[in-house]
């Protein structure tokens, strides 16, 4: 097949100038035309891509990751005085964590009982234990969670990424998101907002090689048939560009057409578990019925990461334990446990934790106050997320709640500090990726966010 | 330094007659003695955080608001008599200061005499409003800020070339850099081109030719023909319709975090439909929007149009959730602030709600001039109390003479009954999801069929209760039988000023501004305006002056986008500093003038600019223009454009002969009813595919039809203009396959079956269909060894015979017509 480039160069058809000109502004256009190709950091990143496990409900940090001794003492009891000036609901009685926190790795991190398999990889774990974010509400913390703003509508972290790093396999989507929740700012929590549409994320909404994603395959025309589709196709749009090579738009169209061609069979073989050793799978704790969903998540944000998508987000429902506390969590956290050390193991393994920024996180964490005996609230005033990998410190606390666990008291961590320090681990300033629209520039932490330089590496 | 210097000058004047007061305390009694009483007793009444009706945006209640001043300049320059206005005021020399009476040489000494000793102030704190920087006798001096010029028609020389003035304006900035414009475009190409442009779907073979044929005879006579016809047809509204749509962020649901359905807000959409089929004047578009509710009417029709027309301003993302009502209420105005300052000026005032505008001379103060207009509106969006929803409106229910607020729901409480429903249903869903569950676990056969029973008659019962809830839920202010409901906006009954909020945050009061408009945009020298009511009927009259120096620019600058791909200002909604500067400022004014002259028609500018020899250019490049012009910023050719995922569906429908012509009567959300998207509204149901055309599709807030979202659908929580134009595989996917385009190819290739027998015949017939020229004798040799190769390919491959592979081979030519090139963009 002659490529157009070749056409032209041979063609001398008295577009010499033409051809000269269309070749040297090629490589701009393609720039403007595939917005999705890879970009340079602002500065050395130490993370490439980013998977985001997403605990929808507000995960309770007193129970797992913020180890609270002090709660023990007021366990049944309101903490009065002490909680002065705290988030806390007059009269309202705490309860202690009916988990033991025993100090994990050699940095002796304390994790809760409720990870056994996650504890083993605490020497990896940075603890963001002075985690905040405004709003003690589903809707509006998703949302913050996501895009840093829940009063506008603005684009979701991953957009941001996407926007300012492009991605490295051209042949997969570059945002990816499992499972999101349809409700709750739905499609805004992976949205592009302002940003231009292709850099809003794709979603998945199944875990299978087969699942139904963005027209991958065709009733009528498959195999060496479609290919000679395709060719009658490009043959067309050659013509037309022949007839006016100035438009050089059109070369963007014909490599689309290209691109998505090779898409139809790099998604569903990414999205193929078969070739994956029965270790493997047992490790992430697939063939298991507790853990095999999100244990398939798992796999398949590692099969992603492989493939060089950029930002990679799971979605693990149903962490709002208003009551219930101690079945619920104990199951959302055997369901996740082995599925994310799996993970972490595998990624180790491959050598590719080191530039891959896991970030585990609520969209607030619970109340140390008891609701009904075996149950906890909303909590935004302090929380914990966790990071691991992709430069992050391992083995570490950093930032705290007060001695109840109420609220972030010190190296505090707001949602858009969390962005920027995201970002930064990506080698992307958070005060220079802007983006202008509606006569200004916009960033995705607004004019907040602080760097946490003491959790890099 | 400063204050060394300060005292230097002070030492080296004492000889004049000026005693030196060097010491602290002594300079701070001088201070409460002589100064501070002055300001609280004279001048605090108009100028500090706690005065009613802040003047001139002046504080001086603090050190720092005296310093900054207010819009005339520094109210004290330490050190710099002459340059503090506050002495100027006060000798009533220009401002008038107190207004009624002059104060006492002796004070004005004093005043005189402090500032000199560097104008001790102990007064800490900071100054609530923020301002100002903004020079505004500078700041009309931008270009957009000046008023519109009628400008001269430039001479030019070839006036056998010259079809109408916007030529000659072209033609001499083109002059200018000894650039040629290239020839016509050839007629199969026009006519494709204006169809398109004004209708949105393609040409038919037949009006092609005859198209072709009357250009033989007088080019002219064709183009101003088939311009006027299509400008009369029903499809111009619904093409011209939706760019405003894009504009006015047009939406069925509030988005955010909970997404309540907007079950009325096709009626909005069909009102500018009709707008721009009856060409509604411009001026009276803005009017019927920002204040229909306030207009006069001759008949009930006219006051629901004018009513249904306000619908603008309240079908903006809501954020249903929030729990704090005064940041409901401004979230609100703000949004609406933004819609329209954008959209009918090109302006962010929205910029303005936290801090004087960063760029332009906006100060903040007049943006809560603007909020004070919104917040004495009442905003109707419906949406019923549900899970989540704390912040439900009311609609408007029109009846006969009868228009009346009603809520959507049965209220806060609910009744005994509704209760139950509610109750019930959430039981049945739980019963469903089980159900589900069983099914989709079940593996033998049998198990499943008695399963999947199950499903379906729980199914049925989810329904029936929720219809009966929905019976019970019926407002309690029934708008009864007959009745419509809008959204719209009316006079909150109180209309008063609001106060300036610092930092924009809701609950932190500055001090009251009086209602009224941006400075910019008003004619130098008005003070203020007179308000009655909320102020609405006054800002529409303010901006549809024929006098404003934006809207009548921003309006034309659109329509001229729509027809050349770019505006002459490229960023239609922005023009302020941060905007592009117009690459032909002359003509935008000439067009901005005819635009009022004519009475605001937008279709007379259409025809104006149509009928130019500019818009009848090829868009083939020439090398010299190429290496002069690359971007072609001077029009030297017409810009080839991607058509948008509406246009590209239209035409796929047409061309396969299954659109549906007519409009569609209410809307697939209305059928929904109300509810919140994703929680008890499927968005699944939304994504239905029909055959009308795509302006009727359902425009839910995170739930944008596959197609539309895929070819760079606005994002329609925020204020549209320009596309952008992306080309990404996931585009090239659905255009390969997707069950909508396949079975779109389908029908086209029966009809090309059913219409001709020959090989030839047929592909020529598919290329004046759908590309509106007939093939090359090589594109058909291509044709039909494509045809001859799937053939065998699937009756040796797949042993499928002759007359389904002939199907499929057609369908195959179809499609990829539909995914070419060619047929995605306008030459």
């Amino acid at each position: 097949m002659i490529s157009r480039r070749n056409a032209l160069l041979s063609s001398g058809c008295g577009f010499g100038y033409l051809a000269f000109s269309a070749l040297a502004t090629q490589a701009a256009n393609r720039e403007q035309q595939n917005p999705l190709l890879t970009r340079e950091p602002h500065f050395p990143a130490s993370a490439k891509r980013v998977i985001f496990l997403c605990m929808r409900g507000g995960p309770s940090h007193v129970d797992t990751f913020d180890y609270k001794p002090e709660l023990a003492k007021y366990d049944g009891k309101a903490p009065g005085k002490a909680a002065e000036g705290l988030n806390v609901q007059k009269g309202r009685k705490l309860k202690k964590s009916a988990w033991k926190f025993p100090k994990c790795g050699e940095s002796g991190l304390p994790i809760s009982t409720l990870y056994p398999e996650l504890s083993r990889h605490a020497d990896d774990l940075c603890l963001l234990n002075g985690s905040y974010t405004d709003i003690p509400n589903h809707p509006q913390a998703l949302v913050q969670l996501h895009t840093g703003s829940f009063q506008f509508v603005r684009p979701s972290v991953g957009a941001w990424v996407l926007y300012g790093l492009g991605t490295d396999n051209q042949n997969l989507p570059g945002f990816i998101t499992v499972k999101p929740p349809a409700r709750l700012g739905g499609a805004q929590n992976y949205g592009s907002a302002f940003l231009p549409a292709v850099y809003q994320g794709t979603a998945i909404q199944d875990v299978r090689a087969d699942a139904p994603i963005g027209n991958l395959r065709n009733s009528h025309f498959t195999g060496e048939l479609q290919r000679k589709q395709l060719d009658l196709l490009q043959s067309m749009n050659r013509a037309s560009v022949d007839r006016n090579p100035a438009n050089s738009e059109l070369e963007g169209v014909i490599e689309s057409y290209e691109l998505g061609y090779r898409m139809q069979s790099a998604v569903p073989e990414v999205m193929d578990l078969a070739g994956e050793s029965t270790d493997t799978l047992q490790n992430y704790g697939i063939g298991e019925s507790r853990t095999d969903d999100f244990g398939r998540q798992c796999l398949m944000a590692r099969r992603f990461a492989e493939a060089g998508v950029r930002f990679i987000e799971l979605t693990h429902e149903g962490w709002d334990q208003h009551n219930n506390l101690n079945a619920k969590l104990t199951s959302n956290c055997l369901a996740t446990d082995k599925p994310i050390a799996g993970l972490i193991s595998d990624l180790k393994q491959r050598d590719l934790l080191k530039d891959t920024l896991i970030i585990w996180s609520g969209e607030f964490g619970r109340t140390p106050a008891v609701r009904r005996d075996d149950g906890r609230d909303h909590n935004s005033t302090g929380y914990t997320v966790w990071m691991c990998g992709g430069g992050v410190k391992g083995g570490m606390r950093y930032g705290a709640t007060d001695e109840f666990g109420i609220a972030a008291v010190e190296d505090t961590m707001h949602v858009h500090d969390l962005h920027a320090t995201t970002l930064h681990l990506l080698g992307l300033d958070h005060k220079k990726l802007t983006y202008r629209y509606a006569g200004r520039d916009f960033r995705l932490t607004d004019v907040y966010g602080r760097v946490a330089s003491e959790i890099i590496a | 330094m400063r204050s060394a210097y300060v005292i230097l000058t002070l030492i080296l004047q004492s000889a004049s007659g000026l005693s030196v007061l060097a010491d602290d305390r002594e300079q701070a009694t001088f201070f409460e003695n002589k100064i501070r009483p002055i300001l609280v007793s004279e001048c605090y009444e108009c100028h500090s955080a706690s005065s009613k009706s802040v003047k001139g945006g002046l504080l001086i209640d603090t050190r720092e608001g005296i310093r900054r001043g207010g819009e005339s300049g520094h109210g004290v320059v330490p050190g710099e008599v002459g340059d503090s206005l506050i002495i100027d005021a006060m000798q009533h020399e220009g401002l008038d200061m107190p207004p009624e009476k002059k104060l006492s040489d002796q004070v004005i000494k004093d005043f005189k005499r402090w500032i000199q000793m560097g104008a001790y102030d102990p007064r800490d704190g900071k100054s609530a409003l923020i301002r100002s920087e903004i020079d505004m006798s500078q700041a009309r001096e931008f270009w957009s800020f000046r008023p519109i010029a009628d400008v001269l028609v430039p001479r030019v020389q070839d006036s056998g070339w010259v079809k109408s003035d916007i030529d000659r304006f072209v033609s001499a900035r083109l002059a200018s850099k000894t650039l040629t414009p290239v020839a016509d475009a050839d007629s199969k190409i026009l006519v494709r081109r204006i169809y398109f442009d004004l209708v949105g779907l393609p040409p038919t073979p037949v009006e092609v030719d005859r198209f072709s044929e009357a250009m033989q005879q007088d080019p002219d006579a064709a183009i101003a023909e088939v311009v006027d016809r299509l400008l009369e047809s029903d499809q111009f509204g619904e093409r011209w319709g939706r760019h405003w749509l894009d504009v006015v962020r047009y939406a069925e649901s509030t988005g955010m975090e909970r997404n309540g359905t907007f079950t009325s807000a096709w009626r909005y959409r069909d009102y500018v439909i009709e707008s721009f089929n009856r060409d509604t004047p411009y001026d009276a578009f803005i009017r019927e929007q920002i204040s229909g509710d306030l207009l006069d009417f001759q008949t009930n029709q006219q006051r629901d149009r004018q009513l249904i027309a306000t619908g603008m301003l309240a079908l903006g993302p809501k954020s249903l959730n929030e729990s704090k009502k005064e940041k409901f209420l401004m979230d609100v105005v703000d949004e609406q602030i933004d819609v329209v300052s954008r959209s009918f000026l090109g302006v962010t005032a929205s910029c303005a709600r936290c801090h004087d505008h960063k760029f332009d001379p906006i100060p903040q103060s007049e943006y809560y001039a603007l909020a004070g207009i919104f917040t004495s509106t009442r905003t109707m969006y419906g949406t019923s109390k549900t899970n989540g929803n704390r912040n439900p409106g009311q609609l408007l229910s029109i009846n006969g003479n009868e228009v009346r607020p009603v809520a959507v729901s049965g209220g806060a409480a609910g009744t005994a009954e509704e209760k139950r429903y509610q109750t019930q249903l959430k039981k049945l869903n739980r019963k469903l999801a089980s159900y589900e569950k069983q099914a989709k676990n079940t593996q033998s056969e049998t198990a499943k069929r008695a399963a999947e029973k199950r499903v379906q008659n729980a199914k049925d019962d989810v329904r029936r209760v929720r219809n009966r809830l929905r019976q019970v839920t019926q407002p309690s202010s029934n708008p009864g039988q007959g009745s419509v409901l809008v959204m719209a906006v009316g006079e909150a009954g109180n209309a008063k000023n609001t106060r300036l909020r610092i930092r924009g945050e809701p609950s932190e009061y500055g001090p009251e501004i009086a209602r009224g408009f941006l400075t910019i945009g008003s004619d130098a020298g008005t003070a203020g305006v007179n308000i009655d009511g909320s102020g609405r009927l006054e800002l529409a009259e303010w901006i549809a002056r024929p006098e404003h120096p934006l809207t009548a620019r921003v309006a034309v600058n659109r329509i001229w986008q729509h027809l050349f791909g770019r505006g002459i200002v490229s960023t239609v909604n922005n023009f302020g500093v941060n905007g592009t500067r117009p690459t032909h400022p002359m003509l935008l004014d000439y067009l901005a003038t005819r635009f009022v002259e004519d009475g605001w028609s937008v279709k007379s500018i259409i025809r104006r600019i149509m009928l130019s020899r500019v818009y009848r250019l090829s868009s083939q490049a020439q090398s010299d223009q190429l290496a002069g012009d690359p971007d072609n910023l001077l029009l030297w050719r017409m810009s080839q454009r991607r058509l948008e995922g509406e246009a590209i569906r239209d035409a796929m429908l047409a061309v396969s002969g299954q659109l549906i012509m007519e409009p569609r009567t209410g809307s697939p959300v209305q059928k929904l009813g109300e509810g919140l998207v994703g929680r008890n509204i499927e968005v699944d149901v939304l994504q239905k595919d029909d055959r009308l055309r795509s302006v009727y599709l359902p425009i839910v807030r995170g739930a944008v039809p596959e197609m539309l979202a895929l070819f760079d659908f606005p994002e329609p929580s925020i204020v549209g203009g320009v596309r952008n134009v992306t080309t990404v595989p996931t585009q090239a996917l659905f255009m390969m396959n997707s069950p909508v385009v396949l079975e779109l190819s389908k029908h086209f290739a029966n009809r090309l079956v059913a219409s001709e027998t020959g090989g030839a015949e047929r592909v020529k017939l598919a290329y004046r269909l759908a590309l509106s020229r007939v093939p090359t004798s090589q594109e058909t040799k291509r044709a039909l060894e494509f045809v001859e190769d799937t053939q065998r390919t699937l009756q040796e491959g797949d042993k499928m015979d002759a007359k389904a592979s002939e199907a499929v081979a057609w369908i195959g030519i179809c499609q990829s017509l539909f995914a070419s090139t060619e047929f995605r963009y306008i030459n």
